[in-house]
């Protein structure tokens, strides 16, 4: 028997140990695969929809990454542990430091091979049906599956990197102390749990205050709260699992009227000793998923999202164009022209803008004709207005501009036609935004409107408004590539500052929308992903510390059955004992995220009117249940075991 | 008196690829109050016919009785229940749960039977002063040595007051001063609560503490002697049956290897 026969022996016989990590490291290798897949897709790189998303697709693909070099490191090094007494008897025997060194590597080599290869087999299969779901949340058209040489080499390259980097991080971590203790093995006793007052008080305090923060969340404070508390709440994090939980559990045991109750007993001094020692991970674990948590949250309030937009934007295209402008025909032209190009049904309606000077309060106001005007609301499908002579009425920009205006009364003269008028209150819905047309638009009575013919001085230098093309599409969210050169010309002078000098200004709800929606996109892929291998990662892991101390708990479990302890009971006794390590992380984050919903909600209040507290409850309720079954699974195996 | 167990005609039998008769057609009675000792080599079935008799096991055929009881009546729960109240354990490696202190692992017994906390902790005063645990009570398992840890575990096995305690190899894992102490201990509680004890045992000089000792070999009954006045005298006899159990005569002569 050479040496590698040794190590592939070892493998194959212990098929039942390594089965846990091979297939940690099958799903880790398949979820990276399909990724690649998606991100080398060509109809994904060629698109236009992915433009941010690709680039995000990069930085999400480095994360995951790093965050399975993490997660093989950490089962690797877990498995290992368990191996400890096995690793004992082969230095016993006089195998060298170099040779189990030597050995380790090999297996973990043989057990990374296959896994890559069983992985991507998987990973390949399984595809197709990844990009139906992909297909059907993006709302992208059809994915039709390929093959290129790319996501292979891609997938091959990094996992070989990664299980060997795994390999030779983990041969450090086999403890080089007395031979005594490896043969021994896990059966070392838990170490006293320490924990220190301060943190443990000063992480309770700082989750509460961060709370507290989310809850009394303003839109003016929500830029510079959204920097700061993410990284506080990530300390008070820490410290509530390496302290906090310590403190609470020693304080509850004072008590033996609590703590002297039934398997109470027994779970509340394990909780202690277990927190201690899988405080980093239960930080881990509540970041991830908090994370993963915000992404699909956020991702599912989309639906709603959706709708939402096109009652805040009801007009889909608009084009407004100023007095200098010589590129108005050719720019309605041309927009027209895509729009039939691309089979998309529209509406077009002109509205004629004046400006005027207000002799009340001497500012400019923006005049639209009432005519024209309950033109372009009858296609829109919102109510019309009916002005008698003398009367005009607000249009506002916003809900609160509508708030403000709705019961206001204003009489004035149009200075320079010396037209009086009266505006009484204001316009329901908001249809054109500040940014388009101005904050003091009013919709004026036809016969009035015609006596408007001297416009207010220096019209053209100062680049007023002339008039208004606004387009109503059906299917508005198909129009993402009309006015795709007016909409780079727009992004072009925002970012040189220049937009005031452009003769005149282009917005496509459809191209906002899909530049919203893909940034979504984004986040849930890097939501989805990251929940997924989180998934793998937080449940192997509990098995594979199950796993390590299984012995310890065997003999315990014997015990306890007996001095009396019923099947029953210890049943309950195990769920004691995992419930907390699958839900207590959980908890946390769930906990976690719903605070950050309530800081977002604002964010929502400011771009939408949005609730999105249905959507979110719906969205915990289906993560919690997937990790119930899991929980069940994982504690279906461990019952199987001690028995 | 009553004997508080006994076995009647108890065999058992393991199925398996090879059927192996652990125990054969063993009778045997022990008195309420008394200190009994089992001793046998390696593979005599002590140790499943302690099983038995803590009802973890369940004999082939015979039955025995606890305390009149007959365990293979009882169902699961019920013998779960009858565990709890009726047996105490004592073990060759301690048993003690790691996290627990050693106050908590002595109440353990009590909680899981949902005992009020003024009584379990009176109790608990009184057996630690009785077994000199004051000073450690707060420790855990792996600050203590082994013959607190072993007193610990008799503390454990005597707070809820069973009519029978079983003890495996109570000494098998002390050194000689500790283990000294323990069964001074034991003999010192079987006299003046009048609590039965059963322990099986390698140790002729553990079996010495006994009032009786109860030799099996092979499953089957082989002897049994009565302690006298005199321990060291006891402890000879014990010797003597010993070397009498010890093989058979022919084991040393053969150098053929067929």
């Amino acid at each position: 028997m050479t040496f590698r026969q040794f190590a592939y022996r070892n493998v194959i016989r212990n098929q039942r140990i390594y089965a846990a990590y091979f297939m940690a490291s099958v799903c880790s290798v398949m979820v990276f695969f399909i990724y690649s897949m998606l991100m080398y897709h060509p109809k994904v790189e060629n698109e236009f929809m992915i433009e941010i998303a690709f680039r995000g697709m990069y930085f999400a693909q480095i994360v995951l990454v790093l965050f399975m070099l993490f997660f093989l490191f950490y089962s690797m090094r877990a498995f290992l542990e368990a191996r400890s007494k096995e690793f004992g008897i082969l230095i016993h025997l006089g195998m060298e430091r170099q040779q189990l060194n030597k050995l380790v590597r090999i297996e973990t080599t043989i057990i990374g091979v296959a896994s890559i290869i069983v992985g991507i087999l998987f990973g390949f299969a399984f595809s197709k049906f990844f990009f139906m779901v992909i297909r059907e949340i993006l709302q992208i058209s059809a994915l039709p599956l390929y093959f290129s040489w790319k996501p292979f080499a891609l997938t091959i390259a990094t996992f070989l990197t990664l299980f060997i980097v795994v390999s030779y991080l983990s041969v450090w971590t086999i403890k080089d102390g007395e031979l005594v203790h490896l043969l021994r093995g896990t059966d070392v006793a838990p170490k006293k749990k320490s924990y220190s007052k301060v943190s443990g008080i000063a992480g309770l305090l700082i989750l509460a205050c961060t709370y507290f923060t989310m809850v009394n969340i303003e839109k003016s404070n929500l830029l510079w709260l959204a920097i700061v508390v993410p990284p506080v709440m990530m300390i008070g994090t820490y410290l509530f699992f390496t302290d906090s939980v310590v403190m609470i559990i020693m304080w509850l045991r004072k008590s033996k009227w609590l703590y002297w109750r039934k398997y109470r007993l027994i779970s509340w001094s394990e909780y202690a000793t277990m927190v201690k020692e899988n405080a980093k991970m239960f930080f881990i674990s509540s970041l991830v998923s908090t994370l993963a948590f915000m992404a699909i949250g956020t991702l599912s309030s989309m639906s709603t999202f959706t709708h939402q937009y096109h009652q805040i934007n009801p007009v889909s295209i608009i084009y407004t164009s100023k007095y200098q402008n010589s590129y108005e025909d050719a720019h309605i032209d041309q927009l027209t022209r895509e729009l039939q190009e691309a089979n998309l049904s529209y509406q077009l309606t002109a509205l004629d803008i004046r400006t005027q000077t207000s002799a009340n309060s001497s500012q400019k106001i923006e005049i639209i004709d009432e005519q024209q005007f309950n033109q372009m609301v009858r296609t829109l499908k919102l109510p019309t207005v009916q002005l008698g002579k003398g009367e005009a009425i607000f249009l506002p920009y916003s809900e609160d501009s509508y708030a403000k205006r709705k019961n206001m009364q204003i009489a004035t003269v149009l200075e320079e036609n010396h037209v009086p008028i009266t505006i009484r209150g204001a316009y329901k819905t908001a249809i054109f935004s500040a940014e388009q047309l101005g904050t003091n638009v009013i919709i004026l009575n036809t016969a009035d409107f015609k006596k408007i013919i001297y416009n207010v001085p220096g019209s053209y230098e100062s680049n007023y408004v002339n008039r208004v093309y606004a387009f109503n599409v059906g299917n508005w969210t198909e129009t993402q590539y009309i006015g795709k050169e007016l909409d780079q010309l727009m992004t072009n002078t925002y970012a040189s500052n220049m937009e005031s000098q452009l003769p005149f200004y282009y917005e496509n709800t459809g191209i906002d929308y899909e530049i919203l929606r893909s940034t979504f996109a984004l986040i849930l892929f890097i939501g989805i992903l990251a929940s997924a291998v989180f998934f793998l990662a937080a449940g192997s892991f509990i098995y594979f510390k199950l796993y390590a101390t299984l012995p310890r708990e065997q003999q315990q479990y014997t015990t306890l059955r007996q001095m009396g302890v019923t099947d029953r009971e210890i049943r309950q006794l195990v769920n004691r004992q995992l419930i907390p390590q699958f839900f207590l992380p959980w908890g946390v984050a769930v906990l976690n995220s719903c605070f950050a919903f309530i800081g977002l909600q604002v964010f929502w209040y400011g771009v939408a009117d949005i609730s999105i507290f249905k959507t979110i409850v719906i969205m915990l309720g289906i993560l919690t249940t997937v990790q119930l079954l899991y929980f069940y699974l994982i504690r279906w195996r461990y019952l199987a075991h001690l028995r | 008196m009553m004997a508080i167990l006994s076995i009647n005609d108890v065999t058992k039998v393991y199925e398996g690829k090879v059927t192996h008769r652990a125990i054969n057609q063993l009778n045997f009675e022990v008195e309420r109050g008394e200190f009994v000792a089992i001793m046998g080599p390696s593979g005599s079935g002590k140790t499943t016919l302690l099983n038995m008799i803590s009802t973890v096991d369940r004999p082939t055929a015979g039955e025995v009785l606890v305390d009149g009881v007959n365990p293979q009546d009882l169902s699961k729960n019920e013998l779960a229940y009858f565990r709890r109240r009726q047996l105490g354990f004592i073990f060759q490696d301690f048993n003690l749960l790691q996290t627990l202190n050693v106050e908590e692992n002595i109440v353990l017994p009590l909680t899981l039977d949902g005992m009020k906390v003024e009584e379990m902790q009176k109790r608990v005063s009184e057996i630690a002063a009785h077994l000199d645990l004051e000073s450690i009570l707060q420790r855990l398992p792996n600050e203590i040595s082994g013959g607190q840890a072993q007193k610990t575990a008799i503390g454990r096995a005597l707070i809820h007051k069973p009519s029978l305690i079983l003890a495996d190899e109570p000494t098998g894992n002390l050194d000689s001063n500790s283990s000294k102490d323990v069964l001074e201990l034991l003999g010192k509680i079987n006299k003046r609560d009048q609590t039965t004890i059963v322990m099986v045992t390698h140790d002729p000089i553990a079996a010495s503490y006994c009032d009786r000792v109860l030799f099996i070999k092979d499953g089957e009954f082989f002897n049994e002697i009565y302690r006298d006045d005199q321990r060291q005298t006891f402890f000879q006899r014990i010797l003597n049956v010993l070397s009498l159990l010890g093989g058979h005569v022919g084991d040393f002569s053969s150098v053929r290897l067929s």
